[in-house]
């Protein structure tokens, strides 16, 4: 199996859901319809073996039409094929669906992602805050955010020369 | 004839006045020699401060040589909190519970640069220094601080606690210090 | 006599059956080694459910790294398993090494080898040590430890630091190995075997300890894998997947050594594991000494490997690059990489997209303590809460590594 297999059966399940393919970088990577992630994955892991989930995160781009991004990586462990996955959402609209049912191991990092950037998976289980307190209220990762904590006072910014 | 290395530490005697048959000191002294040398300390070990802390209990730097060989995990029995690595917002609550819980006297030492002054970590999600919540007695520098470190400040809590006066725990000042930090 | 006996509410047998206590183990615990809460629902002694919080010291890596150029990441990967600090640090070295396309040496890779597999002994040291401290045997920690003074005096002469090591840079080492570093080596290397036999003559095949282990915390292939499990927990459970050997780096493939493989993933597995990969490491170690190239230390990366000091004070070029990285004045090529190295808990995995400015677009860290700690609920259930202390000390979770 390679890269070319994996995107001609791609194409051929879901014809109008593969929105981009590059293979410029370490490894193959697709944009997915938002609609048809947990279909692809799902068809990824049963069909073609990627039966490891190695990661799952959030990234932000807040100059693109749709700036919230989620990118899966999965792991074929049979063939050694690694395989990059992302999926874009707009600000308004940061609904997608969960895939616990798939791989148990989504859970926390679905839950992760919610805190840092917001993006709710739809069906989740339990879509709570998982790192940061449960009473705050914006989600520290998106890039509008600033690092330090703006209400703190025990630090004198003058002595830092900000 | 050689010098002879005794086999174990017998602690100085304090300052008093002696003559056969008996030996008249301050009663300050007396607990104070017995504060210091029987300190238990809670160990409180959230990060990679623990692991050094982990290295000085071992058998080649030796916490218990200094009369802390047992170390008591729970607050009510402590008389030294020893705080190791970060302490992040969403712990700052239970730090302070757990002092709350300690009885009078108890001492406080923030083992590295987290615990200390929020160390390289100046980011929404940690407490810049526990000393926003709690009373710090001896702060240790160092990210983190080396065992010998930690052996020099656990010292120097020995020192304060054998010149403490008994009623410091009494003071107005102290209780000012407390109400300071919402302890009652 | 008829109002006293209604006012107290009798209890009889079948009720208390039926009644389940809330117990709560942790943040501070001192059996959990770090601080992670476990809402236990036990019935009697055993376990009925568990619900987990974690992050008690969220330190935001991912947002500082967003905001700090490439060689002040290192320090910050210290601080994720900082049991096993060596492997993350050079772990981020060689993700920003494949985004900028260099290939290292063979000596830089020898000598990375010979760090890692250091670190992952000091790794394992604790874990297993720590394994016998909850069981009830002190003895074992006490004999590791001192030990594991060795691989620290290792670091201490390698880069000055003992836990979080800052080891190495971006392009190589700051400076070669010692004649006194390669003789620590060789000293770890006969000492250590040694006191890891006086280890496993006290616990591998004590009785006690196999009745405590055995059984305890199982769980199968499929649902490990279905959990993303990495390391030496996954391969406790039957699966031979290691980073080293599926996608070798740094010239792992130049070495022959074997993986361990477990049967039934419980604790004792796990446990055993580790101490055969300490062996496997210390094999590693021995031959990547014996066939250490001759050469440079670091690559000519003039972009990120800072110049020598002398050469700093002496030559025009020389003090541009230095000021141009200390600043952090350096654009890096725009892209995404993913590298996983083997940590100490399994796949230290690294997405960097970069978007050629001087600090990461997104740093994403895939810490395996993380991913696979919240299989703990489904490991513990149904076992007694003594039991639920040994599983979670042998999957060794990190707090660090947790939180992020």
């Amino acid at each position: 199996m390679d890269n070319e297999f994996i995107i001609q059966q791609l194409k051929e399940k879901f014809p109008d859901k593969v929105l981009k393919i590059d293979t410029s970088s370490d490894m193959l990577m697709m944009e997915i319809a938002k609609n048809a992630i947990c279909d692809v994955v799902l068809f990824l892991k049963n069909e073609l073996n990627f039966i490891y989930l190695t990661s799952l995160c959030g990234v932000h781009y807040p100059e693109q039409a749709l700036p919230l991004g989620v990118v899966y990586h999965l792991h074929n462990l049979q063939d050694n094929i690694l395989l990059r996955l992302k999926v874009f959402l707009s600000d308004e609209d940061p609904h997608i669906d969960t895939c616990v049912e798939i791989f148990s191991a989504a859970n926390w990092m679905e839950r992760e992602t919610f805190d840092f950037y917001g993006i709710i998976f739809d069906g989740h289980p339990n879509l709570i805050r998982i790192l940061n307190v449960e009473y705050m209220d914006y989600h520290p990762m998106r890039k509008e955010y600033p690092l330090e904590d703006s209400t703190r006072t025990d630090k004198d910014d003058k002595f830092f020369g900000r | 004839m050689e010098p002879t290395i005794p086999l174990y530490n017998i602690a100085k005697e304090p300052e008093g006045y002696s003559a056969p048959g008996f030996f008249a000191t301050k009663l300050d002294y007396v607990v104070g020699l017995a504060r210091k040398n029987s300190i238990w300390p809670l160990p409180f070990a959230t990060s990679c401060c623990g692991i050094e802390f982990m290295a000085t209990m071992g058998a080649h730097y030796d916490l218990g040589r200094f009369g802390a060989e047992r170390l008591s995990f729970s607050p009510r029995q402590a008389d030294l909190l020893m705080v190791m690595g970060t302490i992040a917002k969403k712990m700052g609550p239970i730090l302070h519970q757990v002092y709350e819980q300690m009885a009078e006297p108890r001492w406080v030492i923030a083992v590295g640069a987290c615990a200390a002054s929020g160390g390289v970590f100046d980011t929404y999600s940690v407490l810049q220094g526990i000393d926003l919540v709690v009373p710090v007695d001896v702060y240790v520098p160092g990210c983190p601080p080396r065992p010998e470190q930690i052996i020099d400040g656990f010292m120097l809590i020995q020192e304060l606690a054998a010149n403490e006066p008994l009623r410091r725990r009494y003071s107005p000042e102290y209780r000012e210090l407390l109400a300071s930090y919402g302890i009652k | 006599m008829q109002q006293f006996e209604a006012e107290h509410k009798i209890i009889n047998p079948e009720d208390f059956e039926k009644n389940f206590s809330t117990l709560n183990l942790g943040p501070t615990h001192p059996a959990t080694h770090g601080i992670f809460q476990n809402i236990l629902t036990m019935n009697g002694e055993t376990i009925e459910d568990a619900v987990q919080t974690i992050g008690y010291i969220h330190r935001a890596f991912e947002k500082i790294a967003e905001w700090r150029p490439y060689y002040q990441i290192t320090p910050l990967t210290d601080r994720l398993n900082y049991c096993s600090a060596p492997i993350n640090n050079l772990g981020w070295h060689m993700t920003v090494e494949k985004l900028l396309g260099i290939k290292s040496t063979k000596r830089i890779d020898y000598m990375r080898i010979i760090v890692m597999e250091l670190a992952r002994i000091a790794d394992h040291l604790i874990c297993n040590s720590v394994i016998g401290v909850d069981s009830g045997a002190l003895t074992g920690f006490v004999y590791m430890f001192e030990k594991r003074e060795m691989i620290y005096d290792i670091y201490e002469e390698i880069c000055g630091a003992r836990l979080t090591s800052n080891i190495g840079r971006i392009g190589g080492f700051d400076r070669d190995f010692t004649p006194s570093v390669i003789q620590k080596i060789r000293e770890l290397l006969v000492e250590l075997p040694k006191t890891i036999n006086q280890f496993e003559n006290l616990l591998m095949r004590n009785r006690i300890f196999m009745d405590r282990t055995i059984n305890v915390g199982s769980i199968s292939a499929e649902r490990a894998l279905n959990y993303s499990f990495s390391g030496p927990c996954l391969r406790a459970a039957g699966v031979d997947y290691d980073v080293r050997v599926m996608n070798p780096y740094s010239s792992y493939e130049d070495f022959d050594f074997t993986i361990p493989l477990g049967i039934n993933g419980d604790t004792y597995d796990r446990f055993c594991v580790r101490q055969e990969e300490i062996k496997q490491s210390l094999h590693l170690i021995k031959s990547a000494l014996e066939n250490l190239p001759v050469g440079a230390y670091h690559m000519d990366v003039p972009e990120f490997y800072l110049p020598p000091k002398d050469k700093v004070y002496s030559e025009m070029e020389s003090l541009i690059w230095h000021f141009k990285i200390v600043m952090g004045e350096i654009n890096v090529p725009v892209g995404e990489v993913y590298h996983a190295v083997e940590g100490g808990n399994g796949e230290l995995g690294f997405y960097l997209v970069s978007d050629g400015g001087r600090t990461p677009f997104r740093l994403h860290f895939r810490r395996p303590g993380f991913i696979y700690y919240q299989a703990f609920p489904e490991m513990i259930k149904g076992s007694v809460l003594s039991d639920a202390i040994l599983t979670m000390s042998s999957m060794n979770v990190i707090a660090g590594e947790l939180d992020a």
